[in-house]
């Protein structure tokens, strides 16, 4: 706030001093007051006027300086009339008084919408927990059929255990609270548990797969990006093509080492490749192959950006798909 | 025979996991009546224990920090609960590993073989194997007949290896893939047909050219 401003707020005020001004000085001259009293009279007037404005003015300028410096510190800014000292103006109390209560409501609001956010991440969480103790004793059960059989319904299961562990990571992105611990893994193993959790899957459509130079270390946490690779396995086991090829490698970059994904697929139309990490976004492929839900890529995104690694896609129509991690080495 | 105690309360995975196990060629112990495990394994004094976390009415946390006060078993997690918490909490509480499920039996049987020989006391698996008068060294990686030896690679290596241990019978191409997978070696079904062929030459070196056959429509034998 400037002065300018502050007094500009403030005309119609001054006017109104000035035509009081002018009516008593009109008056004082009618009932014959000297001249140099009047003026007298006025320049004390003006003074303590423009000595109230100017207090004003730097009182208001201190307190919005304050409640400028406590909105900046504030960590959760709708929290502010909670942490603001009560003015002691009446009116300004009043008004205060009024704003905090919307803000009470407000906050009541989040804190519901975050409770209700958490009940449900736990509430997935659990039944994913408990979804699994039932697959796994299928899979074990299984085991015990013929081979054609067994090899069947394991890929199905596979595809079960996918799409569960697709739901516990969505639900773990979605949320504010991150369960992700940084340690040191190799690529190489990294590359290996995304192929172990994908076995049935990727065995039986066929898929050779190559690993290369994956021997390097990095910072992360493994089940995120283990997860991630699932995707991008169950991506070039949807859009395969003849022969079909994935290909894990690894370069050093300076800082970064870049862990590329690479299938020889259908690939992708150059002029979807921007919106493919966008969420629900389906595609061409989506809609031919048909069992695409646009999560997959969405939240390999989303995880890798919590990750603080860089993902990058290219890809080339009828050739196939490279997805490239960048991961700030060991 | 190593004692290997299921501490799991779905019964489903409990019978089968006996069933597995005692194929393997261990002695499962089922627990059934999950109060004072501890005592339990006392008594039975198993090799290694396999331990759920999610149990009825008690927290596998504290269960597996009054095993450890029991006695000194190695204990195997088996969880549902794949949170990097829950995993840390586990190893940190003297958890020798940790297993999600659903896990899929090769990993399975793996990690409790692994775990098994860390303990000592576990029988080596059998360095060379012998089946026809050939003879493979697993470390050496090197095949032979008699005075005449060949190096073998990883994959011929593995997939005569399996050959040898089913002593004869006949193992489908789908079988030996899949275990060739879980020795992490990720071949295909032509590149499994090129790596057949590959050790039948190396075998014909050896004077033994026609030891692998090829059962049409059924797999391979030796």
């Amino acid at each position: 706030m400037t002065f300018g401003e502050f007094l500009s707020n403030r005309l119609g005020r001054v006017f109104i001093q000035l035509i009081f001004a002018a009516v008593a000085a009109f008056f004082l001259v009618a009932t014959g007051t000297q001249a140099g009293i009047i003026l007298l009279l006025f320049l004390v007037f003006l003074l303590v006027f423009a000595a109230t404005q100017l207090s004003d003015f730097f009182r208001q300028k201190s307190r919005l300086h304050e409640l400028e410096a406590i909105m900046e510190r504030l960590d959760q800014k709708y929290l502010f009339t909670e942490c603001v000292p009560m003015p002691k103006e009446l009116y300004e109390r009043k008004i205060f008084d009024l704003v905090r209560r919307a803000g009470r409501s407000m906050i009541g609001t989040v804190s519901d919408a975050q409770t209700a956010q958490r009940e449900y991440r736990e509430y997935v969480e659990g039944w994913v927990h408990e979804i699994k103790t039932p697959i796994t004793a299928a899979g074990l059960i299984c085991r015990n059929t013929e081979d054609d059989i067994r090899r069947k319904l394991t890929r199905e299961l596979g595809q079960i255990e996918a799409y569960v562990e697709r739901t516990l990571f969505y639900a773990r992105a979605e949320s504010p609270e991150k369960d992700f611990i940084i340690r040191q893994t190799v690529l190489s193993e990294l590359a290996a548990q995304a192929i172990d959790h994908h076995r049935a899957l990727l065995m039986q459509s066929g898929i050779r797969v190559e690993m290369e130079e994956l021997e390097q270390e990095v910072f992360t946490d493994s089940k995120w990006v283990i997860f991630i690779l699932g995707q991008l396995l169950q991506n070039a086991i949807r859009y395969r093509g003849e022969n079909p090829v994935v290909s894990f490698s690894a370069k050093k970059f300076g800082k970064q080492i870049h862990l590329t994904v690479s299938d020889n697929g259908i690939g992708i139309p150059e002029y979807e490749l921007p919106r493919v990490f966008d969420r629900g976004f389906t595609g061409s492929n989506g809609r031919s192959r048909g069992g695409s839900t646009g999560m997959g890529l969405y939240l390999c995104k989303k995880l890798a950006d919590c990750l603080e690694i860089g993902i990058r896609i290219t890809a080339k129509e009828g050739r196939g798909t490279a997805v490239t991690l960048c991961f700030y080495h060991a | 025979m190593q004692k290997i105690m299921i501490i799991e309360d779905d019964s489903a995975i409990r019978e089968e996991l006996v069933l597995l196990l005692k194929n393997e060629g261990y002695c499962p112990f089922p627990v059934v009546d999950f109060t004072d495990i501890p005592k339990q394994a006392k008594q039975l004094c198993p090799d290694l224990i396999l331990l759920d976390i999610g149990l009825p009415g008690q927290d596998g946390f504290s269960l597996c920090a009054d095993l450890r006060r029991s006695g000194a078993f190695p204990v195997i997690f088996v969880t549902s609960r794949d949170s990097n918490l829950d995993e840390v909490r586990a190893l940190s509480l003297g958890g020798d590993d940790y297993i999600t499920k659903p896990y899929n039996v090769p990993v399975l049987l793996a990690r409790i073989k692994a775990v098994l020989r860390r303990g000592g006391g576990a029988l080596e698996a059998p360095d060379v194997l012998e089946s026809q008068g050939l003879r493979l060294n697993l470390t050496k990686g090197i095949v032979s007949a008699g005075t005449n030896s060949v190096l073998l690679t990883r994959n011929e290596l593995q997939i005569l290896a399996c050959l040898m241990e089913h002593g004869g019978g006949i193992v489908s191409r789908e079988n030996l893939i899949e275990m060739l997978w879980s020795s992490r070696i990720y071949i295909d079904d032509n590149t499994l047909s090129v790596n057949v062929t590959r050790l039948r030459g190396k075998l014909a070196e050896l004077g033994l050219p026609d030891l692998i056959k090829t059962r049409r429509g059924m797999g391979y034998q030796l």
